[in-house]
C-alpha cells in the first residue's frame, strides 16, 4: 500500500479510530501489528512470509546473542543472522545481477553458458527492513542495548507500517521504548502529523509525480543526443523528483507515526542547501548514512587507522551505499562519484589544516561516531557567501544523478555529452511550459532549502500566525486534490 | 504555536478546501460539464482481470479507439446477456494485448479484435507504448491498487472536477498561452466533448459534439495534421509477413485452448477511409490477415446494415449510431456462427424497453 492512494486514506482512518478506542495497550499494539501486515500484504501477500521469517529469526538470535556467554557461539550466531538477512537480500535483490555478471565473465573466457533469466520479484522494502533487523542483531552482539522483551514489541519494531517499506531506517532504542508504554497522540501531535502528511503528499504527488516525473522520464528515456537545455532540464527535474519523492515519503511516515503518538527520526534536512558533500550526506537519507557510518565505516576502521585507510574506508562505504540502492553498475558508479567527491573535500580539508594561522582557535574534530562523515571546518560557519558553495555542491550532485537515473552507461554518457558539450542539431524535446515548470520548482526548492537549512518545518509552522499556516496548508491540499495523480509507487520502493 | 492555534489553522484549511472545491464543482456543472472516468492504467487493469469470466458469459474486445466508440456496451449486454470486457486503447495497436492474452494460459474466452490498419500494422513504439505500460501495470496490479479503483469509482462518479484529462493541475496549466519552441509538438488538443469515458471504458461523444460542426472540424483537423505527420510507411514484404505470422501465432494459441477469435473492421468515412484504402489496400492487408490467421472477419463494407454510417469526424460513430451498429453487429456475429447462449427473448424485450443508454 502506498501513502498516496485512496486505499491508504481509508486504511489510515480505520487505524486512527481503532487506536483511539479504549482498548488495552497490548490490544492496540496487536491492532497496529495486524494493520502493518495488511499494509504490507496489500502489495504482494506471499512476501509477508519473508517478513515473518526475518522477524522470528532475528528476535530469537538477538536474545541468544545477548545472553550467550560463549564467545565462539556468539560469533556463530552472528554469522547465522548476517547470512540469513544478507542472503535473503542478495537472492532477491542481487540474484539476477550476480548471475548476469557471472555469465558475462564466463563468456569472456570462451565458455558458452546461457542460463534462463531468473524471474525474481523484489519484495518491497526488503533493503529497509533487512537493515532494521541487522542493526538489532549487531547491537545485541555488541551488547549495546538490551534485547527487546517481547516478540510483539520486536515484530512491531520491524513491521510498524509508517517506516516499513521505505524508512526512515530506525534503530531499536529509537522505537522499541515507545512500544513499552501506552502512546496516543495529543491533539497537537495529531494536527502536526496531519500537516506533515499533507506536506509529504504535496511533495510526492504535486511536485514529484505531477510536475517533475514526466520531463525526467522523457529526457532519460530518449535515445537521441539532446539539446543542452533539455538535457539539463531532465537532470534537474530528476533531481527535484527524487528529493520530493523520497523526502515526501519520509515526511508522510513521520506524520503518520505522529498521528498515532509515535516519533520517528528525520530522514532529510534540506539536502540541496548542503555546503559540501559530507554536509550533503548529513542531510540526505540521514538514517541510511548513519547506518552505513555505524555498521560499515566505523567497523572498517573509520578514520582511526591513518589517512590512507580513511580514504579507502570512505570509498568502500560509498560503493556499497551505491550498490544498496540498486543492482546495477550505474549505482556503483554513482556511489564511487560521491566517494570521489568526499575524497576531494577531505583533501582540501587536510591541505588547509596546517595553513591555519597561529592563534586561530582549533575546534576539536567532531568524532565520526557522533557527527557522520566529516565536514571541512572551513565550511562549518555558514555565511551568505556560502550560498555559492551550496550551489556548486548542488551542481555536482546533479552530475551524480545522471548515473543514478540512467538505465545504462551508454545513456549516462549520452546525457553527460548533451549536458557538457554543444551537441550539433541536438534534439529539442521538452515543451516551453515544462521548462518553465521545472525551472520554477527547482529554483523554489533551492531557495526553500537555503532558508530552512538550520531549522525544521514544524518549528517554522509553530511560529507562523494560524491564518498563514491555514492558507499554506489549504493551498497544498487543493493542489494535491487537483493534481489527480494517485497510486504511483515511490522511487525508493524499488531499493 | 499552541495546540489551539494549530487547531484554528486546521479548521481554516478544512473550510477553504471544502469551499473552493464545492465552488469549482458547481462552476463546472453550471458550464455543462459532466462525469467522465479516468481511462488510465488502473482502470484498464481492472477490466483486464475480468477476461477470465466463463466462456458463455463474457466477450473481450481489443483494438484501438474505434471499437471503444462503436460498441455500445449497455446494448451489447442487454441483447446478448453477456458481459463485455473492453481492453481497446486509443491510438494504440491491439497486437501487444493480443500477445498478452495469447500467452496467458488462463484466457480461453471469446475475443473480438478491432482492426484500424494504420495502428494495427504499425511497428512504431509510439503506437504500442500505452499498451506496454498497461500490460506491465496489470502484471503488478496489487490488491491495494484494485481497492483504489473501487474507491476511485465512488469519487469520480460524483465529482466532475476529477476529470484528469481536462481539470487536473497539469491540464489546467496546459491552457496557459505559452508558445512552444520550434520543433516541439505538444500533442493533439482534442475538445472536451469529443471523448467521454464510462467506467466500462466505453468512449462516447457528447450531444454538443454531435451537433456542433465546429468541434467536429477541430477533430477532423487533428486527424489531417496527424496524417501529414506520419513518417512510417505501411509495412510490406518480410516485415508484413512477420507481423501476420506473429498475429497468427497468437490466434492459434488462443484457439488451441478452446478460445474464439474474430476480426472486425469498424466504420470510418469521408477522406479518412479514402486515405486508409490508399495506404492499406484491403486485399493486401485485411484479406491477408484473415487468410494467414484463418480467423473469421467482419468488414463493415460487406454488410449493408453497418455500411451506411457517417462518422461525425470521419473516424468514430456517434452514440445513437453505436447502438444501431452494436445491434446489427450482434446479428452478423450470429450469422458467422457465434453463439450467445444467454441471448433470450427477455433480453431483447428488456433492451427495447431500456434502450436509453444514459448519454
Amino acid at each position: 500500500m502506498v501513502f498516496n492512494s485512496y486505499t491508504f486514506i481509508v486504511f489510515f482512518i480505520a487505524i486512527l479510530i481503532l487506536h483511539n478506542l479504549p482498548f488495552s495497550w497490548k490490544v492496540k499494539k496487536i491492532n497496529l501489528l495486524l494493520a502493518s501486515y495488511i499494509f504490507y500484504a496489500a502489495w504482494n501477500p506471499p512476501f509477508i512470509l519473508l517478513l515473518w521469517l526475518a522477524t522470528v529469526v532475528d528476535y530469537f538470535v538477538g536474545r541468544a546473542l545477548y545472553t550467550q556467554p560463549n564467545k565462539y557461539k556468539r560469533k556463530l550466531l552472528l554469522v547465522v543472522s548476517l547470512c540469513g538477512n544478507l542472503g535473503m537480500l542478495c537472492f532477491f535483490k542481487y540474484g539476477g545481477f550476480l548471475l548476469d555478471n557471472f555469465v558475462q565473465l564466463v563468456n569472456t573466457f570462451g565458455i558458452n553458458y546461457h542460463p534462463a533469466k531468473p524471474n525474481i520479484i523484489l519484495p518491497a522494502g526488503i533493503s529497509f527492513y533487512t537493515f532494521t533487523t541487522l542493526c538489532y542483531t549487531i547491537d545485541m552482539y555488541k551488547r549495546k542495548s538490551e534485547p527487546v522483551k517481547s516478540i510483539l514489541d520486536f515484530s512491531l519494531f520491524v513491521t510498524f507500517f509508517p517506516h516499513l517499506v521505505a524508512g526512515p531506517i530506525v534503530r531499536p532504542p529509537q522505537l522499541v521504548p515507545q512500544f513499552e508504554t501506552p502512546h496516543k497522540a495529543t491533539q497537537k501531535q495529531l494536527l502536526q502529523g496531519l500537516f506533515l502528511v499533507s506536506l509529504g503528499l504535496f511533495m510526492k504527488v504535486v511536485l514529484a509525480d505531477s510536475m517533475l516525473s514526466s520531463p525526467a522520464n522523457t529526457v532519460f528515456n530518449s535515445q537521441d543526443h539532446l539539446a543542452t537545455l533539455d538535457a539539463w532540464m531532465g537532470v534537474l527535474a530528476f533531481s527535484g523528483q527524487i528529493f520530493c519523492d523520497f523526502a515526501g515519503y519520509s515526511t508522510c511516515a513521520v506524520g503518520v507515526a505522529s498521528c498515532l503518538g509515535f516519533v520517528l527520526p528525520d530522514n532529510f534536512l534540506y539536502p540541496y542547501a548542503a555546503i559540501g558533500f559530507s554536509d550533503f550526506w548529513r542531510r540526505w537519507h540521514i538514517t541510511l548514512s548513519a547506518w552505513l557510518r555505524d555498521y560499515l565505516y566505523i567497523p572498517l576502521g573509520g578514520n582511526r587507522k591513518g589517512k590512507f585507510r580513511t580514504y579507502i574506508n570512505l570509498m568502500i562505504t560509498m560503493l556499497l551505499g551505491g550498490l544498496w540502492h540498486g543492482a546495477n553498475w550505474t549505482f556503483v558508479v554513482w556511489g564511487a562519484l560521491h566517494g570521489f567527491y568526499l575524497w576531494l573535500e577531505k583533501l582540501v580539508q587536510d591541505y588547509r589544516k596546517p595553513r591555519l594561522k597561529p592563534g586561530v582557535e582549533i575546534i576539536p574534530q567532531p568524532a565520526l561516531a557522533t557527527q557522520g562523515f566529516m565536514a571541512p571546518r572551513f565550511l562549518k560557519k555558514v555565511q551568505s557567501t556560502n550560498f555559492l558553495l551550496a550551489l556548486l555542491t548542488f551542481f555536482m550532485i546533479n552530475v551524480t544523478w545522471v548515473f543514478f537515473r540512467a538505465p545504462d552507461f551508454t545513456s549516462a554518457w549520452r546525457m553527460l555529452t548533451s549536458m557538457f558539450s554543444s551537441v550539433k542539431n541536438g534534439t529539442p524535446l521538452l515543451p516551453t511550459l515544462t521548462i518553465i515548470k521545472v525551472s520554477v520548482i527547482i529554483v523554489g526548492i533551492i531557495i526553500f532549502h537555503w532558508f530552512m537549512r538550520n531549522t525544521r518545518v514544524l518549528l517554522v509552522a509553530n511560529k507562523m500566525p494560524w491564518w498563514l499556516l491555514g492558507l499554506i496548508w489549504s493551498a497544498m491540499l487543493l493542489l494535491l486534490i487537483l493534481s489527480q495523480e494517485s497510486s504511483s509507487s515511490f522511487i525508493y520502493f524499488q531499493f | 504555536m499552541s495546540a489551539s492555534n494549530f487547531k484554528k489553522a486546521g479548521i481554516l484549511t478544512l473550510v477553504l478546501v471544502i469551499t473552493s472545491l464545492s465552488s469549482w464543482e458547481l462552476y463546472l456543472r453550471n458550464k455543462g460539464y459532466f462525469i467522465s472516468y479516468d481511462d488510465g492504467e488502473a482502470l484498464w487493469s481492472d477490466k483486464r482481470g475480468k477476461v477470465y469470466q466463463p466462456f458463455d458469459q463474457t466477450t473481450t474486445f481489443i483494438g484501438s479507439s474505434r471499437i471503444k466508440f462503436d460498441l455500445d456496451i449497455p446494448t451489447w449486454e442487454k441483447i446478448t446477456g453477456e458481459n463485455s470486457v473492453q481492453l481497446s486503447m486509443e491510438g494504440n495497436s491491439p497486437r501487444p494485448v493480443l500477445t498478452d492474452l495469447a500467452n496467458d494460459p488462463n484466457f480461453k474466452g471469446k475475443l473480438i479484435v478491432d482492426v484500424t490498419e494504420g495502428l494495427f500494422f504499425s511497428s512504431s513504439p509510439g503506437y504500442n507504448n500505452q499498451a506496454g505500460k498497461n500490460i506491465a501495470f496489470y502484471k503488478k496490479f496489487t490488491p491495494s491498487e484494485r481497492a483504489s479503483v473501487k474507491i476511485d469509482y465512488l469519487l469520480e462518479s460524483r465529482f466532475v472536477f476529477l476529470d484528469k484529462n481536462f481539470f487536473s493541475l497539469n491540464a489546467l496549466l496546459q491552457e496557459l498561452p505559452v508558445h512552444d519552441r520550434p520543433g516541439i509538438y505538444g500533442g493533439p488538443d482534442f475538445p472536451w466533448n469529443f471523448n467521454r469515458n464510462t467506467f466500462d471504458r466505453q468512449s462516447y461523444m457528447s450531444n454538443r459534439f454531435v451537433t456542433d460542426t465546429n468541434l467536429q472540424n477541430k477533430v477532423k483537423n487533428i486527424w489531417y495534421n496527424m496524417g501529414r505527420a506520419i513518417r512510417e510507411k505501411p509495412p510490406t514484404g518480410a516485415l508484413l509477413d512477420s507481423i501476420l505470422l506473429s498475429v497468427k501465432t497468437d490466434c492459434d494459441k488462443i484457439k488451441a485452448r478452446g478460445g474464439q477469435v474474430i476480426f472486425v473492421r469498424t466504420p470510418s468515412s469521408g477522406p479518412f477511409i479514402a486515405g486508409e484504402k490508399m495506404g492499406f489496400p484491403r486485399e493486401k492487408y485485411w484479406n491477408m490477415l484473415l487468410a494467414v490467421t484463418n480467423c473469421p472477419g467482419i468488414h463493415f463494407e460487406d454488410y449493408p446494415a453497418i455500411a451506411h454510417f457517417q462518422c461525425p469526424e470521419f473516424s468514430h460513430l456517434k452514440p445513437t449510431d453505436a447502438v444501431l451498429f452494436t445491434r446489427n453487429f450482434i446479428n452478423i456475429l450470429q450469422e458467422k456462427g457465434w453463439i450467445f447462449p444467454n441471448k433470450t427473448m427477455y433480453s431483447i424485450h428488456s433492451f427495447s424497453k431500456n434502450s436509453d443508454h444514459g448519454f
